[in-house]
């Protein structure tokens, strides 16, 4: 707050456990260490947490720089709020799995609907997640 | 190796670092340049003293692994680099990490008790010592000098002295090749304790001190943070560095100006010569600001060790210094982390080591560190237990003596209300006001907590306080507006809406509510530049450069009103109407013209429905002249408008040929009307003599009562005569009519010119008017018809003919 009061600045976040939602769909999270004028961040022990499910699965990746551009959202975690969430963390290698499952799943219905829409003659184009262009 | 440069004036007290450092650091600078002349002498004695401890390290080290220090610091070093390839291909590098960490992990790989202690004991202590730039140049002015003397005579070695009481492990951290002997620490500079260690029976392939903290320079944020420092409070290395304490950080700025020697900033920006661009002064925008001094490295343990030539006592330590680490502000963590990694980054092939960590493995190595972390918890490679050890909070600048206002260190009266600082003026003041009771009631509760929190957070403080403020700074300048209900105005209005309904709510008690609001407003800085001008040059100069591109084109700004603009519009359009008219009866015309030709080749059947159009065409001809209601009269405008225009004129020229009599009469009548207007306009180009050829035709073929109208129209209006006859044309057609009515008269005696008097009124004012007239406004005509005399005999007698004969040089013989 003493830095600039009425404003929203990430400088008070830094050495905070933040959680980061980047564009791309991953969230890490990590100690906020450094910051700059685009908000490019640097993260410290930063752990992925791959959501399966009521699953969840953390890998360490250790420092990550973030490019300001693909943040979605950030936000502090309050290390004293008690942890009362239903999800259940599970290892690695089972999150991945269960992580790979689910996008087969997903490749297999949608491969499915292209099917029956293609029988029926209608074609869906595929939209484009791309924000550039 | 050492360039000598002058330095600036930046060398404050703070630096206890003599002229040694100086030299250091500017050839840090060089090296930051990538060697560029960089390049000295004395590479070739290093060079050779680096060979013979190669060889015998690589008996003793064998398959050492290489830290990823050693590797990036390679990248860094100038001529040193230049050795060190041949050396890192026989043995790993020398700055390498041998493996003590087994301290530190929870995975000690095996065959590493093997090692030679003082080898590892050696290894630890240049790693650790040459991981931090800082450490760079501990000496005073001592240092250049320990180089060229002898060593010294060898001092304590404080390895043994601390083995037993810290190390678990630490029979393979026996210095086994270093001399024995009390503790002189205080004695011991940094440089001598160096070639002590180098000297010594375990040697160790490593570089010139100095080249060690050059090569690290490059590569990285190089700090430790004094927390991970004490996990490895039980490795001998540790206990060095705490006994002798860790060198300054060599200033990584001496000069202000943006040569910012830290890793973190670019190598300085080159300047446009000044002759050509503003002056530089300022650092560029996106230069981060620059590391700040270490201040850890100046507390008196520290200068009693390594100065014994007093360099700089420091002032009184801050408050924060009260409990000062022992190690410098930053050694990375990295540093510290690859301790305990270094199996993991060994290379390929050394004998004996395990395996290297699967990916996840490593993940979940840190993973453990990251789980324990947040709590600073029993984590084997986090926090320690406690310890004599502060946390140290980084560098607030010197200046600045408020309080940290999250994270004072816990025995530091924490300060409810935070200092508001300066550049906060931009905010509304009822916005301040609020912000300051929300700071002073959240203030207190946060306080103790957040500070017990922070306290133990090793990596705390990456961002100095001087980074923090550089990125607040530029934030603010996004917020500078010279017009703040322009830029912001809803916060504005919100603002004011604010203060009036706590004003009204509290019926005004509170006067200072009532004072207006004056936000303050950035003044408008002045940025254009001027370019050089010399005196009694010629223009500017065209000297571009990046800061001033050449301004290709002098454009300059002229406004015109909106009345003078609308005018000239109007004239244009007008214009433009005219022409197309013009244009367009042209075309007409030249169909016209061509009729007769194509009447020849167009077979029989055709020709009447040809006829029929020529017809049209012609008449439409006519039509764009005439009037609208009259058929017999041409429009005066419409005919003016044309016969302004010179294109206009020679198309009347020609049309009237084609035109039907009565048709080219009315025209020729209409000229004749407005003769004195087209007269005026045609003063510059004397197109209307065009007109001569077909305006006689069509006279010779007028009947008398139009030729007497004609005539007339001629003289029209008072004083038209007179203009007429100014103008060479208008003369010419008044001959004209005169030579017709003449010569219908002489011809056919029964004409009826005669027969009412209009004609000789006509004639009467005609020569009345050519006898005023003065000779001189008298415009020659293009052609005097002949029998212009035997008229005017007619009607006047013998003097005025004479008058007239000698005025309008009519000669007798013409008769």
């Amino acid at each position: 707050m003493n830095y600039m009061p009425g404003t929203a600045s990430l400088i008070d976040d830094i050495d905070k456990k933040h959680l980061v939602l980047l564009r791309d769909g991953r969230t890490l999270i990590g100690f906020l260490r450094s910051i700059d004028q685009f908000a490019n961040l640097v993260f410290h022990q930063t752990v992925e947490r791959i959501h399966v499910g009521k699953k969840f699965g953390d890998i360490p990746r250790g420092i990550f720089i973030v490019r300001g551009e693909n943040v979605v959202l950030l936000g502090e975690i309050d290390m004293d709020k008690p942890c009362d969430t239903v999800l259940q963390q599970v290892s690695i290698e089972e999150i991945l799995e269960e992580q790979r499952l689910q996008q087969q799943a997903k490749q297999e219905t949608e491969k499915a609907k292209v099917t029956a829409l293609k029988d029926r003659g209608l074609s869906i184009p595929k939209a484009d997640n791309l924000d550039e262009y | 190796m050492f360039r000598f440069q002058s330095l600036d004036e930046d060398c404050t007290l703070e630096k206890e670092e003599g002229l040694v450092e100086e030299e250091h650091e500017i050839d840090q600078f060089n090296d930051d340049t990538f060697g560029d002349g960089a390049i000295d002498d004395d590479w070739q004695e290093e060079h050779k003293r680096l060979a013979e401890l190669e060889e015998q390290k690589n008996d003793l080290l064998g398959g050492l692994g290489l830290g990823t220090l050693g590797m990036g610091g390679m990248g860094g070093g100038n001529a040193s680099t230049v050795h060190l390839p041949p050396p890192a291909s026989r043995v790993p590098h020398p700055s390498s990490l041998p493996p003590p960490h087994h301290s530190l992990s929870s995975m000690p790989p095996p065959g590493l008790e093997e090692r030679g202690g003082g080898v590892l004991a050696e290894s630890l202590a240049m790693l650790i010592l040459g991981a931090d730039p800082a450490i760079a140049s501990v000496g005073g002015p001592a240092g250049p000098d320990d180089r060229s003397t002898g060593l010294p005579p060898p001092p304590s070695i404080p390895l043994q002295h601390h083995h037993p009481s810290q190390l678990p492990l630490h029979h393979q951290l026996t210095p086994s090749g270093l001399p024995p002997g009390p503790p002189h620490l205080s004695l011991l500079s940094y440089q001598q304790h160096q070639h002590l260690l180098r000297r010594g029976a375990a040697p160790m392939q490593q570089m010139n001190s100095h080249n060690i903290w050059e090569n690290n320079l490059g590569f990285g944020p190089v700090s430790i943070t004094p927390g991970l420092i004490t996990q490895m409070e039980d490795s001998p290395l540790m206990s060095i560095i705490k006994e002798v304490g860790l060198p300054n950080r060599p200033p990584p700025m001496m000069s202000e100006d943006g040569r910012d020697l830290s890793e973190r900033a670019p190598p300085p920006r080159s300047s446009s010569p000044v002759i050509g661009s503003p002056p530089v002064r300022a650092v560029p925008i996106g230069t981060p600001p620059k590391q700040p001094i270490s201040h850890a490295m100046n507390h008196h343990h520290h200068q009693q060790i390594h100065h014994p030539t007093a360099v700089h006592v420091r002032a009184p330590v801050h408050h924060q210094h009260r409990y000062p680490p022992s190690f410098p502000e930053r050694i990375s963590p990295n540093t510290l982390l690859n301790i305990a990694n270094s199996p993991l980054c060994r290379p390929p092939f050394p004998a004996g080591v395990g395996p290297v960590l699967s990916q996840i493995q490593r993940a979940q190595m840190l993973n453990s560190q990251v789980a324990g972390f947040p709590r600073g918890c029993q984590g084997p490679p986090l926090l320690p237990g406690g310890g004599g050890f502060r946390p140290f909070f980084g560098q607030p600048p010197p200046h600045r003596m408020g309080p940290h206002p999250g994270g004072p260190p816990p025995n530091h009266n924490h300060v409810p209300c935070p200092i508001i600082r300066h550049n906060t003026t931009h905010l509304h003041p009822q916005h301040r006001r609020m912000l300051t009771q929300r700071m002073q009631s959240r203030g207190g509760e946060r306080g103790g907590r957040v500070g017990d929190w922070r306290s133990r957070d090793p990596y705390s403080n990456l961002m100095s306080q001087r980074e923090k403020e550089w990125v607040a700074k530029i934030q603010m300048m996004q917020l500078q507006s010279t017009d703040p209900y322009l830029d912001d105005y809803y916060y504005q209005n919100y603002f004011e809406k604010l203060e009036k309904r706590q004003e009204r709510d509290r019926d005004g008690v509170r006067k200072e509510h009532t004072t207006k609001l004056i936000t303050p407003q950035v003044a408008k800085l002045e940025h254009t530049y001027r370019p050089v001008q010399f005196a009694g040059s010629l223009g500017k100069l065209t000297v571009s450069s990046v800061n001033n591109p050449r301004k290709m084109i002098d454009t300059v700004v002229t406004s015109r009103t909106d009345d003078e603009e609308k005018r000239e519009k109007q004239v244009w359009d007008k214009r433009r109407q005219i022409l197309y008219t013009v244009e367009k009866m042209y075309s007409l015309l030249l169909e016209v013209q061509d009729f007769e030709k194509r009447f020849m080749q167009t077979p029989e059947e055709q020709r009447e429905a040809l006829l029929e159009q020529h017809k049209t065409h012609t008449l439409q001809l006519y039509s764009s002249l005439k009037e609208k209601e009259w058929d017999d009269r041409v429009s005066d405008e419409q005919c003016l408008l044309i016969m302004s225009v010179r294109k206009g004129k020679r198309l009347v020229s020609r049309l009237i040929p084609f035109l039907p009599p009565l048709q080219a009469a009315t025209v020729v009548m209409g000229i004749a009307r407005n003769l004195p207007a087209l007269a005026k306009k045609d003063k510059q180009d004397q197109v209307l003599c065009w007109l001569v050829e077909p305006i006689a035709v069509v006279i010779s073929s007028l009947s008398s009562a139009s030729l007497t109208d004609l005539l007339q129209e001629l003289q029209g209006s008072e004083g038209q005569l007179s203009r007429v006859l100014q103008n060479k044309f208008g003369v010419t057609l008044l001959y004209l009519i005169l030579s017709e009515g003449e010569r219908m008269q002489s011809s056919n005696p029964t004409c009826q010119l005669m027969d009412d008097n209009r004609w000789t009124e006509l004639v009467f004012s005609v020569t009345r008017e050519l006898l005023n007239v003065p000779s001189s406004s008298l415009s020659p005509p293009l052609f005097t018809p002949p029998n212009l005399l035997s008229l005017f005999s007619r009607y006047v007698d013998r003097q005025r003919l004479e008058l007239l004969q000698e005025k309008l040089q009519i000669s007798a013989l013409s008769r």
